[in-house]
């Protein structure tokens, strides 16, 4: 993994990895890409993927309108947020 | 009279020959909660919302299994008006507007939550050791690490505190820190339980289950678990039967597959004897022992170290510091309030698979690791399918050792990662799998891995009762020591 990489990653994953244990990430990054790279002993030509167990198509429902009113015990979990909306820093100057 | 380390069916005979009230229970479950602070079991207490529920059921005459019974749910399920930490900085202070469905199930059939358990953040973990809320105890010995992610859980029943706790598994998070605990611990089939307010691992492997004393009361939890949601679109609309129901028939004949590739040469040999001695056990009671092969066995933790981070990174994205949980100080503009409070609200470990999940699922890596590890999943779920057309169960044990030292695999990812080499396959196959105590090394409890064909987790149960009957493993505690 080279660092332009890793940067990449963690931009990515919008996390920083500027601190004293950012190496120690790394090489742990590199560690377990080396060990995962054991699934290449697998002859996996013409094998379907799995994405899960079950293998069925996921269920349709109706939008229907269950539960009224909630939107203030919503917001209350929000860090900043005023009567309607969650509050971020200003994006358009 | 003590409550400590009761199991459900006898707390249920206490109440209904009015020995005690559900208010008394409570009473004497939250002096054992205090007497046991040390253990760091619970990372929040529900006193006012148990009470209410056991001052209802006070006046009946008569209780069902679980009325009147205290339990304590893992910190991952939403609980409405309950703080709800996953055991992360991220969410400590999200209080869940509504209740999962499992927890409202057995809530419903009369359990009073008592609490919620500590576990390792996001349940990334196999030691307890990542919470943001300190490590838990192994009540067996405090200097050891109770397993996890369901560690609270697992302690909290291990020390006689709650006859049952809920847990959830997503590679081996209920069966490894019950086996490291010597309890009972059941992953049902993916899809028996509703995982709708589970906050999401691996959305894939995922699945809730519960923790007790005994398989006995296992099934009675799992009874009121299971439900067909609506609420979770890959929750099964199948029949669900009284998993009591088949417990006490003999397993004579029952065919019991050992897997020829688990290589336990390379195992802890006290592991190996008590596997052995497990397996005389199950041959007394007139199983016939077959082995069988699941050829790909062998890759099902690299492949489960690609499939769980991919999905980790993609529901954790949800956590931007925005709309709930934890948000930084140090804020310029949206982008950093972003990345700010993702690399202070998140943990190590949180954090490592969430790049490796990032990396995997990026551009240029995808098919050489995702959809590679999704290939190789079905390899294995395939040779299950085979091998359960030979045999009814299959046996191993839960883990390569007992509970071990804090600290020591803290600091190795990839040691740490093969604690669940047993335990991750059957999450790969969406296959139920129960760990059950089959006995002690150096006073540290020992466990035994029944994993079961698809839905069929009543012949997990009937094999794991019918050990229970005739062993003594599950009816030690850390108080009296190994006898």
């Amino acid at each position: 993994m080279d660092k332009e990489t890793v940067s990449t990653i963690a931009h990515l994953s919008r996390l920083s990895l500027e601190n004293e244990k950012g190496d120690k990430l790394i090489s742990d990054l590199e560690e377990i890409l080396e060990f995962v790279d054991q699934l290449n002993d697998a002859n996996t030509e013409n094998v379907d993927p799995l994405s899960s167990p079950l293998e069925m198509t996921a269920r349709l429902r109706n939008d229907d309108l269950n539960s009224k009113d909630r939107k203030s015990k919503f917001l209350s979990n929000a860090p900043d947020s005023n009567e309607d909306y969650f509050l971020v820093p200003r994006v358009v100057e | 009279m003590t409550i400590q380390y009761k199991s459900i069916k006898e707390l249920n005979e206490m109440l209904n020959n009015k020995d005690i009230s559900p208010t008394e229970l409570l009473d004497e479950t939250f002096q054992l909660i205090d007497e046991h602070k040390d253990l760091n079991a619970f990372v929040t207490l529900n006193k006012e919302g148990s009470y209410k529920a056991a001052k209802e059921l006070d006046s009946k005459d008569a209780f069902s299994s679980l009325e009147g019974i205290p339990i304590a749910q893992k910190d991952l399920f939403c609980t409405k008006d309950i703080l709800t930490t996953c055991g992360s900085k991220m969410l400590s202070n999200f209080v869940p507007p509504y209740t999962a469905t499992a927890i409202e199930n057995l809530e419903k059939a009369g359990c009073l939550s008592v609490g919620k358990t500590n576990m390792d953040e996001f349940a990334m973990g196999s030691s307890n050791e990542t919470s943001f809320y300190g490590n838990v105890l192994n009540p067996w010995n405090k200097d050891f690490v109770p397993g996890g992610s369901s560690g609270g859980s697992a302690a909290a029943v291990a020390a006689g505190i709650v006859a049952a706790a809920s847990g959830t598994d997503t590679g081996g998070s209920i069966r490894q820190p019950a086996s490291l605990c010597g309890i009972s611990g059941l992953k049902p089939t993916y899809g028996r339980i509703s995982r709708w307010g589970m906050i999401a691992f691996a959305s894939s492997l995922d699945q809730a289950g519960p923790m007790a004393r005994t398989v006995e009361d296992c099934a009675l939890l799992l009874n009121e678990m299971c439900s067909y949601d609506k609420k979770d679109t890959t929750s099964l609309n199948v029949e669900i039967p009284d998993f009591t129901h088949n417990l006490n028939n003999e397993i004579k004949n029952k065919k019991i597959g050992i897997v020829k590739e688990f290589d336990l040469s390379k195992l802890d040999q006290n592991v190996v004897k008590n596997f052995e001695s497990s397996l005389d056990q199950l041959k007394k009671l007139g199983a016939e022992i077959v082995e069988v092969s699941i050829p790909n066995i062998s890759l099902s933790v690299p492949t489960y170290y690609v499939i769980a981070p991919a999905e980790c990174s993609s529901n954790l994205s949800r956590y931007d510091g925005v709309k709930y949980g934890f948000r930084t100080d140090n804020i310029t503009d949206l982008e950093n309030l972003y990345i700010n409070s993702r690399t202070e609200g998140f943990g190590e470990e949180v954090k490592r698979r969430i790049l490796i999940g990032t990396y995997v699922l990026s551009a240029g890596f995808y098919d050489a690791y995702y959809k590679k590890a999704q290939q190789v999943r079905r390899l294995i779920k395939n040779d299950f399918d085979n091998a359960f057309k030979e045999v009814d169960v299959i046996v191993s044990p839960t883990t390569r050792g007992p509970a071990f030292a804090a600290g020591s695999k803290s600091g190795d990812p990839i040691q740490m990662y093969l604690e669940d080499l047993f335990t991750i396959p059957a999450n790969l196959a969406g296959l139920p799998a129960m760990s059950i105590p089959s006995g002690f090394e150096n006073n540290m409890p020992l466990g035994l891995q029944i994993i079961g064909n698809h839905l069929d987790e009543s012949t997990v149960l009937q094999v794991g009762h019918n050990f229970q009957v005739n062993t003594d493993f599950h009816n030690q505690n850390p108080s009296k020591g190994v006898s």
